[in-house]
């Protein structure tokens, strides 16, 4: 932090940073056009699964772009980013074990009636 | 940085350090780890509440108000616009931390003064959102949506006495839609305004000079790095309410 900047990496840097950002504002436009598009013509024609896989597909590829290149990851020590990266990997479990959990949930309450 | 050798900047008392970050630095990031597991839990919570529930809102029949017009539906057209200020608000940050590495304290100055006015306009959009919810009946324990029981479609109750032909069978929508919502936009609008405030501390400083005199703007790659997670997080609250 101490070490200066030579001024080709302080350009290559601040161009980086700026061709992020028009991923991600192009990727949340594509996101919203497309729910947009859907809602009105396929809402009842295609398999709602579809849209959902691609959203949370574009959601990921953005969150690559905010951590690698807004927070840096992608440019420090290999074991740094293993050290942050590994643990989410719970997250994995987490989401389909409580998905799966809260449909049993629903098909026993539509069994047996109640809230 | 990776390529940084001189020891006595180094602050951790042991010898080298772990992976070449400051401590500070290795710090934050650990404590976003934990943090993200804490906003994990609540949108898993989500998940399985949506789940495990017979009807859910449609979300661009909930999210389709636009501030100054009345009566027109923008469906994700406001939130769309929050989404994109968070983001600018980020990369002004970034272009702060950039400037603090050339020890550039008036560049630091003007982008991190633009990334906190970002800030400040993503709360002030989402207090209106709040508002307009509030007023429309939606609140904790209170959920006034409608929803078509065979197509999905939702509905306001100012909704339904404009369109009454049509409309299928209607079933409330479940409180926990209202409940999760303003729980989890609540605990993110927290951490936007947690950061704010400590980005206004960081400002100050850099204002008086106190990182230009250590030669060392440490203290806004800190800042930066909680900025950029409130924005991360902001694109998951965003999938989960707005887009799925």
């Amino acid at each position: 932090m101490a070490h200066e900047l030579t001024e080709e990496e302080y350009k290559s840097q601040v161009a980086g940073v700026w061709k992020a950002t028009i991923w991600l504002t192009v990727i949340t436009i594509i996101e919203v056009g497309i729910a947009l598009v859907w809602y009105y013509n396929f809402e009842d024609k295609l398999p709602r699964i579809m849209l959902n896989i691609l959203m949370i597909v574009a959601s990921i590829l953005k969150a690559f772009f905010i951590v690698g290149e807004f927070m840096h990851l992608k440019y420090e020590k290999r074991a740094l980013a293993l050290s942050i990266l590994v643990p989410l990997v719970l997250f994995i479990w987490g989401i389909i074990a409580f998905l799966i959990e809260g449909d049993h949930i629903r098909t026993l309450r539509d069994i047996f009636g109640g809230g | 940085m990776a390529s940084n050798s001189v020891a006595d900047k180094i602050d951790w008392k042991g010898g080298n350090p772990p992976f070449q970050a400051k401590y500070g630095k290795l710090m934050m990031w650990y404590f976003l780890v934990s943090d993200a597991f804490t906003f994990t839990s609540f949108l898993v919570a989500y998940g399985m509440i949506r789940f495990s529930s017979d009807y859910w809102p449609d979300p661009n029949n909930v999210f389709n108000a636009f501030p100054f017009l009345e009566g027109v539906k923008v469906p994700l057209g406001f939130v769309s616009l929050m989404t994109f200020i968070l983001i600018l608000s980020s990369v002004f940050v970034v272009r702060a931390v950039q400037e603090g590495h050339r020890n550039n304290k008036n560049g630091v100055l003007l982008w991190l003064g633009l990334g906190i006015l970002g800030g400040i306009a993503f709360l002030g959009c989402q207090a209106w959102e709040w508002s307009h919810m509030h007023h429309e009946g939606l609140w904790f324990d209170s959920n006034s949506l409608m929803i078509d029981s065979e197509t999905g479609e939702t509905y306001y109750p100012h909704d339904l006495e404009h369109a009454a032909a049509g409309i299928g069978n209607l079933v409330k929508a479940p409180v926990s839609f209202t409940n999760l919502f303003f729980f989890i936009t609540g605990f993110h609008g927290l951490h936007v305004f947690s950061g704010i405030i400590l980005n206004i501390i960081a400002w100050v400083n850099t204002a008086k000079g106190t990182y230009q005199r250590k030669k060392d703007y440490g203290m806004i790659e800190k800042m930066g790095l909680y900025w950029h997670f409130v924005d991360l997080v902001w694109v998951f609250v965003f999938l989960c309410f707005y887009l799925l």
